[in-house]
């Protein structure tokens, strides 16, 4: 069995960054968030080296480093900076450092995808209701960070939740990845077939298929007929008379072509029911917001009750009139 | 700029990916995971919780897609795309709900709710 990395090692490097993380989560007072942050990233940056160790033929091009150690960075930041308008801020960029990671992965599509609807649109909707729902301090007084803000509640105990996770998740590192069937090597550009007039239009351009003539296609499917072992088609002129062509090096299927071809030919479903989902998305975002929100006297004393009450503390921040 | 992204997005594309390398990718999802459940648990700000979920979705999103390389089977792009989808309308509903819910209460503390019960 191939073991990609030692599980002591593993399993030491889960505690220690476990350590990290509930060290930079915030409290209240003064705590070590620097320094936990810090440990964490090292431990993180130990486990992605000693992944590496044991087959340095293998390793993933720098710009995985640099990604990497982004899209975590600003991950960790996400859950421990105490202002929620920097939280967001730091979610996109880990948005835009795993479109990195994408890129990599070569998939270019969903890398812009992934920026534009992540990055662009949900993040921007996030920070509106952000916005919307934090009371701006009055031109006097000095702001206040929300307290629910300033400490973690429980940190300990879920950290350890959360790295008894990694550490079952990560026990495939050394058990099961090695025993992943290998993938088979298609060839990429074997979807080209199906798009025999992208083919045309560019052996036209190259000047390879003179006027008056036409490509050869399969009758039934409509598809190109292409010998992929030379790189050849067909091509029939006015007088019926067949011509085989060599394919232009620089006709390649590129991702958008085979995601395309993967979620409209092969799973021909999936677009209608995102659209559906959006739509009552939609729906549902109208109706509730629309929805008036009428608190009766009654209400109003409860709320005034509990927010005096001896839950919460008295700098809670809750007890202000804000207006939305 | 264009020839790095290109060598980016084509670094060796359709040769098959070693599993030592496809498990780079998963430690980090795994890792980005990891962080977000913590977040969900530790933050009481319902926004944040909400964005933690975000950042779960993300670390689905690139494991899916590193599988997908290494199996050349691009079912798992399309599904990144479905998981965006989802993503966008639970941010939606999820942020329609955070508004109402701030309007009752003037807080976004997860606590100020621990009243409801199933």
């Amino acid at each position: 069995m191939e073991q990609i990395i030692n599980p002591y090692i593993l399993y030491g490097l889960c505690v220690l960054g476990a350590a990290g993380v509930c060290l930079a989560l915030p409290r209240k007072g003064l705590s070590p968030q620097l320094f936990g942050g810090l440990l964490a990233g090292a431990v993180g940056g130990l486990a992605i080296l000693f992944l590496g160790l044991k087959n340095p033929e293998h390793l993933p091009n720098i710009y995985f480093y640099i990604f990497s150690v982004v899209a975590l960075g600003g991950a960790l930041r996400v859950i421990t900076h105490p202002r929620p308008v920097y939280a967001a801020l730091y979610f996109v960029l880990t948005v835009i450092a795993s479109a990195g990671l994408f890129l990599i992965l070569s998939a270019e599509f969903m890398a812009f995808a992934l920026v534009i609807v992540y990055a662009g649109a949900i993040l921007i909707t996030y920070l509106f209701v952000i916005m919307l729902a934090t009371q701006s301090p009055q031109e006097d007084e000095v702001e206040v960070l929300m307290e629910y803000d300033i400490a973690a509640r429980e940190p300990f105990a879920s950290t350890v939740v959360g790295f008894l996770l990694l550490a079952v998740l990560t026990t495939m590192m050394f058990k099961g990845v090695g025993e992943l069937p290998a993938p088979q090597v298609k060839d990429p550009d074997a979807i080209l077939a199906a798009m025999p007039r992208r083919i045309e239009s560019t052996l036209r351009e190259e000047g390879l298929m003179p006027k008056g003539s036409t490509l050869k296609v399969d009758a039934q499917t409509g598809d190109a007929v292409v010998d992929w072992k030379h790189r050849t088609v067909t091509t029939i002129d006015g007088g019926g008379a067949p011509t085989v062509v060599s394919l232009p090096d620089d006709l390649k299927a590129t991702n958008a072509d085979h995601l395309g071809f993967n979620l409209l030919r092969d799973h021909p479903g999936t677009i209608e029911i995102a659209g559906v989902i959006l739509l009552m998305a939609m729906l549902g975002a109208v109706v509730l917001s629309r929805k008036q929100v009428q608190i009766d006297e009654e209400a109003k004393m409860r709320q005034a009750h509990t927010l005096s009450g001896a839950s919460f503390g008295p700098d809670s921040g809750t007890s202000k009139g804000g207006s939305l | 700029m264009i020839q790095v992204l290109q060598t980016l997005a084509q670094s060796g594309f359709p040769d098959r990916m070693h599993a030592a390398t496809l498990s780079h990718f998963l430690l980090v999802s795994a890792l980005m995971f990891v962080i977000g459940l913590i977040g969900f648990l530790t933050r009481r700000n319902l926004i944040i919780m909400f964005l933690c979920t975000e950042l779960m979705f993300q670390a689905a999103g690139i494991a899916l897609v590193a599988f997908g390389r290494y199996h050349l089977d691009f079912s798992g792009q399309t599904f990144v795309i479905f998981v965006l989808t989802v993503a966008a309308a639970e941010a939606a509903m999820a942020l329609a709900l955070v508004v109402l819910l701030f309007r009752r209460r003037e807080s976004l503390n997860a606590e100020e709710w621990k009243e409801l019960r199933g």
